[in-house]
């Protein structure tokens, strides 16, 4: 009989999906075609923030939309009636989208001919920031009502990220929302990151978004 | 609770694992998993069982062993446990340091033949 005997693997857990997204990335910059990945907690206006998105983009760049959520056609419905590509991702109970989960995605909502996809990640501030998914850049929104507090409690969401949207600066005078004390920890944790105050609602701010996303969308077809 | 995702993806591994190496049973999995992961290993024990339910890693056991999330002061130098003192460096209160350890989660080894 064979004897037992410790076989050290010392592999991480991540490692399989962070090659998959690697290869994705490398394939849809090959092809030109420039994913977003779009993360939040849910309700912190991501829908919202796209059909905005949309309305200023629209015109000059091909978009497709990737809604994931554990159930529900609530926000392609949504999105639909724009005359953009979009497709309803449910991720059978998990929290996030990994790699593989956006391949997927990807193909069945067919990406030919498109400049830019947005994937609207789960509503969650936790493991979607753990599981890369292939995606070109990511950002986040973060509401005025969530409070300032939040990069103290998420600090991994807001460290990988390359954008950080604060949506709902429309209702700034209901809430104790300090956008300096905000934007200083978000500094610690991230000191690359883009911060744009926005309101999804007013339109305030999404200019300067759009033209953010515009620049990177143009810089990965080119580079 | 997206432990289960990731429970899968290590019985796949170690499964690939057990075949390139020609072993035949594997008696223990030893995963490390940081404490500033996003893996709880309660809820990692939780799933294991129906993870390996109908694979050849059906009767194998698991083990846990956390490892400290430790960062490095990158004002003083200092090095400080991130949980006990609040991502805050103890010696000279500056925050964000460089983090040494504490977000793996890791296959260690195997016990198997």
């Amino acid at each position: 009989m064979n004897t037992f005997r410790v076989l050290e693997i010392k592999k991480s857990v991540y490692e399989g999906n962070d090659a998959r997204a690697a290869a994705l990335r490398a394939e849809l910059k090959r092809r030109g075609l420039f994913l977003l990945n779009l993360m939040s907690s849910p309700g912190a206006g991501k829908t919202t923030t796209l059909l905005r998105t949309i309305d200023a983009l629209g015109a000059e760049l091909r978009m497709g939309v990737l809604e994931a959520d554990l159930d529900s056609d609530v926000d392609a419905r949504a999105i639909a009636p724009r005359g953009v590509k979009v497709i309803q991702l449910h991720s059978g109970g998990m929290c996030h989208l990994d790699a593989d989960m956006t391949r997927q995605g990807l193909e069945g909502l067919g990406t030919e001919g498109l400049d830019l996809v947005v994937l609207e990640n789960i509503g969650n501030l936790i493991c979607t920031a753990d599981f890369d998914t292939g995606a070109s850049r990511n950002a986040m929104i973060l509401s005025v009502p969530e409070g300032d507090d939040k990069p103290l409690k998420y600090p991994h969401m807001f460290s990988v990220v390359d954008a950080v949207l604060v949506n709902k600066i429309d209702a700034m005078d209901f809430f104790d929302f300090d956008l300096e004390k905000f934007t200083k920890r978000v500094r610690e944790l991230n000191p690359r990151a883009r911060i744009m105050p926005i309101s999804a609602k007013t339109g305030e701010g999404i200019a300067a978004w759009a033209e953010w996303l515009r620049a990177e969308v143009r810089g990965w077809k080119e580079a | 609770m997206h432990e289960l995702g990731v429970v899968i993806e290590v019985v796949k591994t170690v499964e690939e694992f057990v075949r390139a190496n020609g072993l035949s049973t594997v008696d223990t999995i030893v995963l490390q998993i940081g404490e500033l992961s996003s893996m709880i290993p309660k809820y990692i024990e939780d799933c294991f069982p129906v993870a390996v339910s109908e694979t050849m890693l059906e009767a194998t056991k698991l083990r846990i062993e956390v490892l400290p999330g430790n960062a490095r002061c990158t004002s003083c130098g200092k090095v400080y446990g991130v949980l006990a003192n609040e991502g805050r460096c103890p010696a000279c209160g500056a925050r964000g340091g460089e983090l040494l350890s504490g977000k793996e989660f890791l296959i260690k080894e195997i016990v198997a033949c």
